[in-house]
């Protein structure tokens, strides 16, 4: 489980930063998700469902605590807005990610979550439904319509 | 099918939509395929949106969405690992160092050589050891939780 969770660290991060807005806080989630997974492997279940899947949700779950822990402290409104926003981003050369990037941030959560789910993780429908905790026969419509808010951003972008 | 609207963006009605999603996703049957497959024939509409939507997908699958490598979650993991062994460490030793502590206690009141005053010259002093050990455990478990500069690296 060990070797399979660094592999998982990555993509658990791009959904907490997706989630909580903030790389640094998205850093803290993941590494407490992993203390939790390691401190308590018996929870996952394989008949239930990949690794991944239930990892994602240990993660989603960290998130959901650390914002609601977080909501009478205040959110600076930047970091929510520019998930992606560093010092790094400002000089990326890439100005194709950059703009997706911007385009992913003016998205609300649970869009840019069910899209990194299944564009950057590669997740089945099957997979987001158990990491979601929604019905799987939902997933496809929930996915078309972020995909479309995802296609505006970018057009209004361009503008 | 398809609205007539007259911006360059392709409208293609909501069930339409999501069958497309799901036909770049391989989440559909094979009949569902097939009639993606008609739809975008006749439709050019319908072709457009799949292909920017294929776009898009590829885009945000190859996007650096983290900064961070596999050495990162590698670190964060050993940290646990340490701190996991060595709370069990320290659970041993407390628990070892309460037992011994029980032994000599039991020790003192059961060896008949041992007179009253010895007996409590020796309870007064590990009893005074006891506390002083528990006030300074007390001191730095409450600067451990308060010290907002615990995690500053030096």
């Amino acid at each position: 489980m060990r070797q399979e969770l660094v592999q998982l660290g990555g993509s658990a991060h791009a959904l907490a930063t997706q989630i909580l807005g903030n790389r640094d806080d998205a850093a803290d989630a993941v590494h407490d998700a992993i203390a939790t997974a390691l401190a308590r492997p018996g929870r996952y279940d394989p008949q239930k469902g990949s690794l991944k899947a239930w990892f994602m949700r240990v993660v989603r779950n960290r998130c959901f605590d650390m914002l609601r822990s977080r909501r009478g402290e205040g959110v600076p409104s930047d970091e929510v807005v520019h998930p992606g926003a560093s010092p790094e981003a400002a000089v990326e050369q890439d100005q194709q990610f950059a703009a997706l990037r911007r385009a992913l941030a003016t998205l609300p959560a649970d869009k840019r979550e069910i899209l990194v789910l299944r564009d950057y993780m590669d997740l089945s429908y099957a997979e987001i439904a158990i990491v979601l905790d929604i019905a799987a026969g939902t997933v496809m419509s929930r996915l078309h319509r972020a995909r479309l808010a995802l296609r505006e951003a970018m057009n209004s972008d361009d503008r | 099918m398809t609205d007539n609207r007259t911006d360059n963006k392709p409208h293609v009605d909501e069930q339409v939509g999501e069958l497309l999603t799901g036909y770049i996703d391989g989440e559909l049957t094979q009949q569902q395929r097939q009639r993606v497959e008609m739809l975008c024939e006749s439709s050019e509409e319908a072709a457009q949106l799949l292909e920017e939507l294929k776009a898009l997908r590829s885009q945000l699958g190859a996007a650096p969405l983290t900064p961070y490598g596999e050495d990162k979650w590698r670190e964060s993991m050993d940290d646990t690992t340490v701190r996991v062994s060595r709370g069990i460490g320290w659970l041993l030793l407390g628990g070892g160092a309460l037992l011994l502590a029980g032994m000599v206690v039991a020790a003192l009141f059961m060896d008949p050589e041992i007179g009253g005053w010895e007996r409590a010259a020796l309870l007064l002093i590990y009893g005074g050891g006891a506390a002083l050990f528990g006030s300074v455990l007390r001191q730095r478990l409450i600067e451990r939780k308060t010290d907002k500069y615990k995690d500053v690296e030096i």
